[in-house]
Order: structure tokens, then sequence, then C-alpha cells
């Protein structure tokens, strides 16, 4: 089966700072939780939604391009969440810029599980030209 | 909280973190989050398309998670959990069979509403002693936790 894609291609030029995105609904399993802390090697690691990408998966699927490198990412812890609770991620626009010829979004998103406690805060700044990686560290 | 009298200064180092970097590692950060299709970090072929790269690299939210490990350790979990922050800026990539080497000194304290911040630079290095990250964190400590005023 096809699958139909309906994301919108992405007009940097068009896109709003404030658009705010869908809110984003998912249960972090202790699973997932176990499975994130193998991974960076820390049992004690609280803040496994970081690899959720919430900031920029509503992003991604509203807006289609040719994807994006990470630049630059803040993180703000408020409360460790709890495994089974179900979270819900507002996620926006915070800010985009031309650097150096290059396109950078920013996006930020906000996490609170169903108790209505606040999780964290994710900032991250995308360079949409990803292929300046390959070009900077492999040319 | 509370009963543990700490002390934060200028020029405080705060302890080393070091990390061996694998593909393995890698696969299980994103798989954690249910991204099991092919990406720049999971897929030789696809970080040659995207990145143009000759092979796979970390995201960069590993070394967020890197600095959040380091930065717990030396505040503490209960203060750092609840107020802890991180934000760095990626300089250079990292690749499986990288060791990555995270540092951090604190720059200074200030106080705020709820306790005294102190702000640390944080800085990484792959095992060729390039900087592959460079950022701030910080941590919000409550007063009680303080010696007090004279």
């Amino acid at each position: 089966m096809v699958e139909v894609d309906n994301r919108v291609p992405l007009d940097w030029d068009a896109l709003e700072v404030g658009e705010v995105f869908e809110k984003f609904e998912y249960v972090l399993t202790q699973q997932m939780i176990d499975e994130y802390r193998r991974g960076v090697m820390d049992p004690e690691a609280a803040f496994p939604t970081i690899s959720h990408k919430v900031d920029v998966r509503q992003f991604n699927a509203k807006y289609s391009d040719n994807g994006s490198v990470n630049a630059r990412c803040a993180f703000h812890c408020y409360n460790s969440p709890v495994p089974g609770k179900r979270l819900t991620v507002t996620a926006w626009v915070a800010d985009k810029y031309l650097r150096r010829g290059k396109n950078y979004i920013v996006t930020e998103a906000v996490s609170v599980d169903e108790d209505g406690r606040l999780i964290d805060r994710v900032i991250t700044h995308e360079l949409k030209q990803p292929w300046e990686v390959g070009k900077k560290w492999e040319g | 909280m509370g009963g543990i009298v700490r002390s934060y200064s200028e020029g405080d180092a705060v302890a080393p973190l070091v990390k061996e970097m694998t593909q393995e590692a890698i696969n299980l950060f994103e798989g954690s989050a249910g991204q099991s299709g092919p990406s720049q970090f999971t897929d030789e072929e696809a970080a040659r398309e995207t990145l143009g790269t000759s092979g796979t690299v970390a995201s960069g939210r590993m070394s967020i998670s890197f600095a959040l490990e380091m930065m717990r350790r030396h505040f503490g979990s209960d203060v750092f959990n609840h107020t802890g922050t991180v934000d760095l800026r990626f300089l250079r990539p990292v690749r499986p069979g990288d060791t990555i080497t995270f540092a951090g000194e604190v720059t200074g304290t200030s106080r705020e509403a709820n306790g005294q911040k102190v702000n640390v630079k944080i800085e990484a290095q792959n095992q060729r002693g390039d900087t592959t990250a460079v950022g701030t964190g910080s941590a919000i400590v409550p007063n009680a936790f303080f010696p007090p005023e004279e």
C-alpha cells in the first residue's frame, strides 16, 4: 500500500513565527525509559522525553523539506516524567533566522503530564540545509 | 530536600563525564522513541543522502542527555531534575567510535526568587581534542542548601 504524503512543502519565507501545532499526546512507557537509559548509558537518566523529539514532531508532520540538522538545543527540567502517564506536548515555531546564507528554524515545546505536572521544555535550532554537515566535515 | 549544605563558587570544576559512542547506543536512543525507520542516525545510506557524510552521526540530543547527566551528578537530582537547564551548540558531528568528554566550570551565581542560580559553562570534546559542542547549563539551588548569611 502506498502511503499518501499530505504534508505541505516548507516555504521558509512564509513560515510564521508563533505558529502553534496541533497538540501531540503519547504515553511514556517503562520500556521506552529503559531503552533510553541503555542508549545514553545512564541508569538514572530522568528525561527520556528528549529522545522523542517532540518539538519537531508536529512540524515534521505538517511540513515536508530536505531534512535538517540540529544546530543548537536547550532543555529545561521541571519534573521527571512518570512511566505510564500520558504526556501532552504543545509545540510552536519560536523563531527563524538566516545566518551566513543558511536557513534556521527554532521550534519550542512544553510537555505536561495527565496530572498537570510540567515536565520539560525543549528549544531546538534546526539548520534546514543538512548537507552542509558533509560539505564542512567531509569535503 | 534540605539538610545538606552546598557551596558553589566561580571557577569550580564540574566532574567530567566520558561517554563511548557506539552505533548500538545510537540505535537504542532512536528506538526508545519508537523511531524504527532508517535515518541519518541509524543508516549509513540515509546519512549519505541527507547529510553527505560517509557514516551515521549521533543526534545532538544524545549530547544534551550527557550534559544533563553531568549537571545532575554535580547538583544532585533533587535540585537539577526540577530546576536544571542545558543549552548546547553543536559544532562537529559525533560518530560511532568517538569518545566524548564533557566538562564544566561554574561561571557565577545570581539570586533568583526561588534560590541561587548557579551558571556553568560546558564543553564537549572528542578523543582527538576537537570540540563537538559548547554551551551553558544552570540550576537554581534553594537558599536552604547554602550556609546562613552573616
